[in-house]
């Protein structure tokens, strides 16, 4: 039970951690010299400072939701797959609340852009509405695929099934869905070829559009809601499709697990790097070939279990 | 005459759900409509003759009480006739719900051997010894689902749901379309019971269609109740996925998995009565505040309006399966049977139910896109028109009405076990084993049946969302921190009502997506002067779509129906001689349709008589060209 509280904890405070050092990595490809590791920690003490301006123009739910926007992600924190083998899990909760979770704080979010009766807000909730509806079949097939390799739906469990025994088998199967998966990871976090986090072109961006007028500590809940998200997202990647190192003792699994998470962070930074922004209407090309990789990963698993 | 079995019982505790909050709001509507003695007699014989529908055992109740709903919706869709739309919508929904009877009719005509006195235990012998199973099967399908609005069938329901008053448009969506659903699940489960494969895909199928067509067409629309008709195309599209799967489990022999499925769409049946409802009811509120059904026209009301709008919120929640409300428990059981799948031994099958899992996960992502758009269009940001600014919360009555309709919202979600053990008695007295213990062994769970299916707990989730939400807040106070209230940053420009996005321009993206399927016609208005375009120039940029099923497949049988009755005419003025040959020829075809059904059918005498009849139509009855 304190190895699990460990974990979680250590999720919520190197959340933006990871997010910066993303971002260093970027900026020593692109020889910059990289920014401080602390930075997302500087940012979030200044944001806690300032005051609040809430809009004229906004109703309660700007009040409301960035609230909303945070609880669904601190729960789903509770539901992931632990590192090691040994603690304790929660093992009930399938992967389609955890879906639902994070759809529920995007939910939200686009609510809140649409609230202070900004052209912008409205541009990014638009945006984000047409992503993640598009995001939703591919992630929902890409589940079941894996439910079906890691023969449980239960995301831990499935976690665990994978690390404890390896369906060799079903490798191409597990391929497809993790590139799948790292597709949707992408487009999920606002990531480059998706969504430009860094920056502040209105007409390019999705997720900074919504929070444009957000400011001080409802600010600091959103970015680190965004930050959970990035840690969610990279947790149930390293835990389904790097699945190695859970019997390790604990302090040496969870070492592990941060540098696959770590692992994951310098790809994305990759990827960053080396590619343009999409054009909005060029992203459901990119959905597509998730929403295909997660189809072959299933049509591969039936045939090759037939 | 009347039974009250489970399934009877159910559906009267559903009719009695969605009614009871309904009767409050409709006499808090009560006065702003002008004929009151029609409106309320209408409106409770209606209720009377959907709890007739009901409870009755015999064919002939059935279509009794059926043919009294169908006739005293269409007087409710007209008590404010004063449009020429509201007419023409009646005439429609008129038109629709008798072709459905047509069907009905025959169904049982045919399976009670013409004896409509007969009760329905005694119906299935009869239905058995009828030679095309899936003849009756299609009755079903056109009979009943085309009253509850399955693609291709819905077109009316866009049309007839925004033209009634809102308590009734609230019944007739929430309420009236599970009684269509009732039907054919009777019909299903009790008369045409051992099914074929292929009906339980054919029903996947149009449930996939319309879950996808219907949750598109609500994205496009900009009228608040037309958008809420097509969403109710999608959820009875998700229900009869259930269904659907039901069935395929049924025929599979996975009696438990198709216990779960069905399970999971009566569930979804309840769960949809209930947001659907309340969903209708603040539109209605809305609607009768600010007096107009354009979307675009709202704006800001959230202030002026706070429960209409936190019922519409919790509706909205509910009907975009977000995690932990009803709507999404349900089609998350629906997730869990599609699921189920795997364990299907036919390849081919197992290899298309993924497509089911698509259409499902598409549907869930643009109806959410959808009703951010409807809410966030609705009731945040600034009033977009003066009438919006006027609005004031609604009276008492209507208030209640919505509240009520959201504690059942709310019921059905805390007492989901309750609820399932009901699905489930209503299932096994069909014959299905009793899988309720299975589904939730205790209060909080709520358990798969499929191998490797999971699990999720409403109450868990509710109660850690409230407990994380609780200590930010407290958290908050506890740091203290200073608010300012200023206006919205909008780049030195004034924020006002013009500038915020519209629904048209939020539903943009997915529109252009999906063009190749919506076809829309757009319209750019730009004033010029002297064919100059000036610094004063004002532009307006329209979109119009039309269903695409609409200018097909109706405009399409409207101009065959035309030629058929221009051939028709000229039929009527031939000489003698011709109506001999039109009498042989019908003759024939009596002839043909006898053997088909008496199974004297041969091949080499069909062709035969086919020649035969072609030559005499095309001779004696066509003749030369005029």
């Amino acid at each position: 039970m304190i190895q699990y509280l460990i974990f979680v904890a250590t999720l919520i405070v190197t959340a933006p951690l990871f997010l910066t050092f993303m971002k260093a990595v970027k900026m020593w490809l692109l020889y910059k010299k990289p920014v401080s590791l602390l930075q997302g920690y500087k940012d979030f003490s200044k944001l806690i400072a300032k005051e609040v301006i809430i809009s004229k123009e906004a109703s309660s739910i700007t009040s409301i939701a960035p609230y909303m926007v945070l609880a669904p992600l601190v729960l789903v924190l509770f539901f992931l797959p632990v590192p090691s083998s040994n603690s304790y899990y929660v093992g009930f909760v399938d992967a389609f609340t955890i879906t639902g979770l994070i759809t529920l704080s995007t939910f939200f979010l686009m609510l809140l852009g649409l609230d202070s009766a900004s052209s912008f807000g409205g541009i990014g909730s638009s945006r984000e509405a047409f992503i993640s509806a598009l995001v939703e079949p591919a992630m929902v097939l890409v589940i079941f695929s894996l439910s079906l390799i890691a023969k449980d739906l239960g995301v831990a469990k499935a976690a665990l099934n994978l690390n404890n025994h390896f369906p060799i088998k079903h490798l191409a199967s597990f391929t497809f869905a993790a590139i799948a998966f790292f597709i949707l990871l992408l487009a999920e976090n606002g990531r480059i070829p998706v969504d430009n986090p860094e920056t502040h072109l209105e007409l390019t961006m999705v997720h900074e559009a919504m929070i444009l007028d957000i400011s001080g500590f409802y600010l600091a809940l959103i970015e680190s809601a965004s930050s959970l998200k990035f840690m969610i997202f990279a947790t149930l990647f390293v835990s389904f499709f790097l699945p190695f190192g859970a019997n390790l003792p604990f302090l040496f699994a969870l070492g592990l697990f941060l540098i696959k998470i770590a692992f994951v962070s310098v790809a994305v930074a990759f990827i960053e790097v080396n590619t343009a922004k999409l054009r909005l209407f060029k992203v459901p090309n990119l959905l597509g070939i998730a929403i295909i990789f997660a189809f072959l990963s299933l049509i591969s698993y039936y045939i090759l279990g037939a | 005459m009347f039974s009250f079995d489970t399934l009877s019982i159910l559906f009267l505790l559903f009719l009695f759900l969605g009614i009871v909050p309904n009767i409050f709001y409709s006499f808090g509507y009560l006065s702003h409509i002008e004929q009151k003695r029609h409106y309320l007699l209408h409106y409770f014989a209606f209720i009377l003759s959907m709890v007739g529908v009901v409870i009755a055992n015999t064919p002939l109740l059935f279509l009794f009480f059926w043919e009294i709903m169908s006739l005293t919706s269409w007087q409710l869709i007209l008590t404010d006739a004063k449009d020429e739309k509201t007419t023409t919508a009646a005439r429609f929904y008129f038109f629709m719900t008798h072709f459905g009877f047509v069907f009905i009719l025959l169904f049982f005509l045919i399976v009670s051997n013409g004896d409509v006195s007969l009760s329905f235990d005694q119906l299935q012998p009869i239905a058995k010894q009828f030679a095309y199973p899936t003849l009756l099967f299609f009755m079903l399908i056109f009979g009943f689902l085309s009253k509850a609005g399955v693609v291709p069938l819905h077109v009316w329901l866009p049309y007839a749901h925004p033209a009634a008053p809102s308590a009734v448009s609230a019944m007739m969506s929430g309420v009236m379309l599970k009684i269509a659903l009732y039907g054919f699940l009777r019909m299903i489960l009790e008369i045409l019971y051992p099914w074929s494969l292929e009906w339980g895909v054919t029903i996947l199928i149009l449930g996939a269609l319309s879950s996808v067509i219907g949750v598109l067409y609500a994205l496009a629309e900009h009228d608040i109740k037309a958008l809420l008709a097509n969403h109710s195309i999608e959820n009875i599209g998700i229900i009869l996925i259930g269904i659907g799967m039901g069935m395929i489990f049924d025929t599979l022999q996975l009696k438990l998995l198709s216990a779960f499925a069905f399970i999971a769409a009566i569930y979804h049946i309840f769960n949809h009565m209930s947001f659907k409802s309340l969903l209708f009811m603040s539109a209605g509120s809305v609607l009768h505040q600010t007096g107009t059904k354009n979307i675009e026209k709202y704006g800001g009301l959230i202030k002026k309006m706070p429960i209409t709008a936190f019922s519409f919120l919790l509706a909205a929640i509910s009907i975009s399966a977000l995690p932990p409300t009803n709507g999404f428990l349900s089609e998350w059981m629906i997730f869990q049977s599609l699921l189920g799948s795997s364990s299907i031994h036919d390849i081919s099958l197992k290899i298309s139910i993924p497509f089911a899992i698509f259409a499902l996960a598409l549907t869930g992502g643009l109806a959410i896109a959808c009703f951010v758009k409807a809410f966030g269009i609705t009731f945040l940001g600034l009033h977009r028109s003066t009438n919006a600014k006027h609005a004031k919360e609604v009276n008492t009555l209507m208030r209640l009405g919505m509240i009520l309709m959201g504690l059942v919202t709310i019921s059905l979600m805390l007492f989901a076990p309750f609820y399932i053990h009901l699905f489930n008695d209503a299932i096994t007295a069909f014959g299905w084993s009793n899988v309720a213990q299975r589904i939730v062994p205790n209060f909080w769970n709520i358990h798969s049946i499929a191998d490797n299916g999971g699990v999720v707990s409403p109450h868990i989730l509710l109660v850690a969302l409230l407990l994380i939400t609780v200590l930010f807040v407290i958290g908050v106070k506890k740091v203290g921190i200073k608010k300012r209230i200023s206006h919205t940053w909008s780049c030195g420009y004034n924020t006002n009502a013009k500038t915020q996005y519209s629904a048209t321009g939020f539903a943009g993206p997915i529109r252009r997506f999906f063009a190749w399927l919506y076809k829309p016609q757009v319209h750019f208005h730009k004033t010029t002067i002297a064919g100059h375009t000036t610094k004063f120039t004002t532009a307006l940029y329209d979109v119009h779509i039309k269903p695409l099923f609409e200018t097909t497949l109706y405009d399409g049988t409207k101009k065959v129906l035309n030629i058929i009755s221009y051939y028709l005419y000229r039929l009527a003025h031939f000489e003698q001689v011709r109506y001999g040959a039109i009498i042989f020829n019908l003759v024939l075809s009596v002839l043909f349709g006898y053997r088909i059904v008496a199974h004297q059918f041969n091949w080499s005498t069909f062709l035969v008589e086919l020649f035969i009849l072609l030559v005499s139509i095309k001779i004696l009855v066509l003749g030369d060209k005029q």
